[in-house]
């Protein structure tokens, strides 16, 4: 009994944050065997594990739609900000204990509601994207995504209003702005920016479901409506999206480095007020990028380059400070660190592949190809996970109270870091040979040998499945039985969730009230000479 | 600071050997998820009457409990900050704002890049209503004022008075609606009639819908001041709440009627 009363009904945000990570990794494993079908599917043109080419698209809506919504988003900013950003502030909860436990359960709700896919007839098969007029006339059951995208998004909204005011009312008596820590600061800007887009996406999405099932002539042109509304109002959420899963996982990249080398955070002020700030500042006016072969005048794609381009200065402050971090470090190189060093080159390949695509002459033709498909993987979907999984590893002890096993972990680290570069490199090849996205069957490219490379893909996707259920097995084995921790600050951090709370922390987090001085940083690590 | 400091001292004090709980969320969360998505789609895509029937049956109640016992914990349980929900609210209110940006800003769109406006098929609209919805609208403001203004003063009689009557001009704003649609409806103006009564029916719906959240939060701020007991916080959320559906009204009323 009590066990339900203390995690199923719990308010206690570290708890909630637990929640969502059992949620995100379940949508994680589900979304992730979709993946190895499609990959299967790819292995050989010609149709040979689907039936048809509906049911290879409901694999893409539940693929695309669950990593995207049903793991990113809430691993980063549901898992990693519930259970970090109160104890990193020096709180004793959010500022909205209920209405964070509300939050967890909608989220749920919208997973339940997308796993119900696989059992009721008329399937989604809309891509996580919906466009209309597909989404529209299509048989398949279009109101489960939009309801889908309403619950998660209900959830992303409230998890945002409970986390500014967290942040802005909460911190420990002394803590300024400039000492907040980077994870914090990251995720203040990702809330921002997820408490402004969300709703735009909940309107859109309702206007599909009122055009589909109302009658209402939105995105109906016979009827003066627009086809092209959608796709603004879509990706005027969706392209900030990037940020919002982008910054989560940078600020915990901030505090696994900084931890890991002793060394402060490189140009804390320029990362903060250059990057998270620009970042925010610059996230909504970028979406338009995504409309190039929709249908815009060329003066419209000249601007929307230089606006695209323009958010790689905050994301190059924000990497220059990363990269900083490093000199002269004394890295341990942990399972969490190798993680993080994965990151630096995935978030490096991820961005200079993001160049060409922002360049309208070659994205009017990348567009669609397998290149836009390994470009985002890379720099959205697998840096942003492996900042995922480099955060369980790093909070694991404060989580558990018990370590992660090193030499299984290593082992799975491996795995996925070798399985998704030979995954994806392949397809930035066959990308820019003309090898279309989300195509089933591509008999029609018989002449190009391109099943040579998709077989190396496959192959890559066989390695990255193995290490990510041999991490999986390692965090539910070590959460029952791993090695105790001796104490509450295993890896020697500064941060006030290592030096002020047990682990794992308790209810209430702190056994006393935290207050910290006008000198105090979570990055001051002069006492190892630095 | 020094006050914050000593409130979530006092509530660690107190708290700091148990895990908190609150079973209410999670009811309403289901509540929400048989309620809307399971029964809409079980009336409207597999029509199957019996079954929406069956979800809305096991949503309804689960909605209305939940609410009602997180009310009922909201009111009596200490927040670490006091009084912080007053702080959330705007920031929920900026969501809020976005959302209707994007219906005007669909609207603006059809309506700038159209041909001849009206659309084909648009009766002459009413102008004597929606200035009496507007009239009725701020009276609502007005009073909701009135009774925090009473209740800053413990006058509990006085507030619970002109909250009601708060409420009762909430429902005839919604009557009014209710009457207009009607109205439309019979003469062949329905939402998929052209691209205007789209736009119509989903804007004023929507914030009609606000109209309808923002009379239940106060029937919900109702019920325990008849038993008695009063909350201040959220007397003003509801309030702020009321404020802004009152706000957006001024710039849906002159964009669909009087445009």
């Amino acid at each position: 009994m009590s066990l339900i009363k203390e995690w199923v009904f719990t308010t206690d945000h570290k708890r909630v944050g637990i929640l969502y990570l059992i949620g995100s990794i379940a949508a994680f494993a589900v979304a992730g065997l979709m993946a190895l079908i499609i990959r299967a599917e790819q292995y050989n043109s010609g149709l040979q594990i689907v039936d048809t080419q509906d049911t290879y698209n409901v694999f893409l809506y539940f693929h695309g739609a669950a990593m995207i919504l049903g793991f990113l988003i809430p691993g980063l900013t549901g898992f990693m900000a519930n259970f970090i950003i109160p104890l990193q502030i020096g709180a004793r909860d959010v500022a909205f204990p209920r209405l964070n436990s509300f939050s967890v359960w909608l989220f749920w709700a919208g997973i339940i509601l997308a796993l119900l896919t696989f059992v009721i007839p008329d399937k989604p098969d809309v891509m996580w994207t919906g466009y209309p007029p597909y989404s529209v006339t299509t048989a398949g059951n279009t109101a489960f995504y939009v309801f889908t995208v309403h619950l998660i998004g209900f959830a992303s909204i409230l998890a945002s209003i409970n986390f500014i005011v967290t942040i802005i009312y909460m911190r420990a008596p002394g803590m300024g702005w400039n000492q907040l820590p980077m994870f914090s600061w990251c995720t203040f800007g990702a809330f921002i920016i997820q408490l402004i887009f969300v709703p735009v996406l909940a309107a859109a999405v309702t206007m599909l479901l009122l055009d589909k099932y109302v009658g209402t002539n939105f995105f109906n042109p016979t009827n003066g409506g627009d086809v092209l509304l959608y796709q603004n109002l879509f990706w005027f959420y969706s392209h900030p999206a990037v940020y919002v899963i982008f910054l989560p996982a940078m600020g915990a990249l901030y505090e696994i480095v900084s931890t890991m080398g002793k060394n402060p955070v490189f140009n804390y002020k320029a990362a903060v007020y250059g990057g998270v700030c620009g970042i925010v500042i610059v996230a909504g006016e970028v979406w338009v990028h995504h409309l190039y072969v929709a249908g815009m005048p060329d003066w419209l794609r000249i601007g929307q380059m230089v606006t695209t381009l323009l958010i790689s200065v905050p994301v190059g402050f924000m990497v220059i400070s990363l990269w900083g971090t490093l000199y002269r470090a004394a890295i341990t190189y942990n399972i969490a660190m190798l993680y993080a060093a994965a990151c630096f080159f995935l978030v490096l390949l991820g961005g200079l592949t993001g160049i060409p695509l922002a360049m309208t002459v070659l994205t009017v033709n990348l567009s669609e190809t397998s290149f836009v498909h390994a470009h985002f993987h890379f720099v959205m979907a697998i840096f942003a996970a492996f900042a995922v999984f480099a955060s369980v590893y790093f909070w694991f002890p404060k989580m558990t109270g018990r370590s992660a096993d090193t030499k299984l972990g290593v082992l799975a680290f491996w795995l996925n870091n070798i399985g998704v570069q030979v995954t994806f490199w392949p397809l930035f090849i066959i990308g820019l040979q003309g090898m279309p996205r989300r195509y089933a069957d591509y008999d029609m490219f018989a002449g190009l040998n391109f099943e040579k490379y998709h077989h190396i893909s496959t192959y890559g996707a066989i390695l990255t499945a193995v290490g990510a259920a041999l991490m999986i097995i390692n965090w539910v084995w070590s959460a029952a039985f791993g090695e105790k921790v001796k104490n509450g600050n295993p890896w020697g951090s500064n941060g006030l969730e290592w030096t002020h709370a047990a682990c794992p922390a308790g209810p209430g987090n702190f056994p006393e009230d935290v207050t910290v001085g006008p000198e105090w940083s979570a990055y001051d690590y002069s006492k190892y000479g630095k | 600071m020094a006050s914050e400091s000593a409130a979530s001292h006092a509530h660690g004090g107190a708290h700091a050997h148990h895990w908190e709980y609150s079973v209410y969320p999670f009811i309403l969360s289901f509540g929400i998820l048989f309620l809307v998505p399971l029964a809409f789609a079980a009336l409207f895509i597999y029509k199957i009457p019996l079954m929406a029937i069956a979800f809305a049956g096991l949503g309804t109640p689960l909605v209305l409990w939940g609410i009602a016992g997180w009310v009922s914990e909201g009111i009596s349980v200490k927040h670490l900050v006091p009084g912080i929900s007053v702080a959330g609210l705007p920031v929920f209110i900026v969501s809020e704002i976005f959302i209707f940006l994007s219906i005007f800003s669909a609207y603006w769109a059809f309506r700038l890049m159209a041909d001849v406006w009206p659309p084909a098929g648009t009766p002459v609209m009413p102008t004597m209503l929606p200035i009496f919805m507007t009239v009725v609208l701020v009276l609502s403001s007005v009073t909701i004022h009135v009774a925090e203004e009473k209740l800053e003063h413990g006058d509990v009689g006085g507030f619970k008075s002109w909250l009601i009557l708060t409420i009762v001009l909430g429902l005839v704003f919604l009557g009014c609606t209710g009457y207009e649609y009607t109205h439309l409806i019979s003469g062949g103006f329905v939402p998929g009639t052209n691209i205007f009564s789209t736009v119509f029916f989903t804007l004023t719906g929507f914030h009609a819908s606000h109209v309808l959240v923002g009379a239940c939060v106060f029937i919900a701020v109702l019920i325990p001041a008849l038993a008695g007991k009063t909350n201040k916080p959220l007397t003003q959320c509801a309030s702020i709440y009321w404020h802004f559906v009152d706000a957006i009204w001024f710039f849906v009323v002159s964009q669909v009627y009087f445009w």
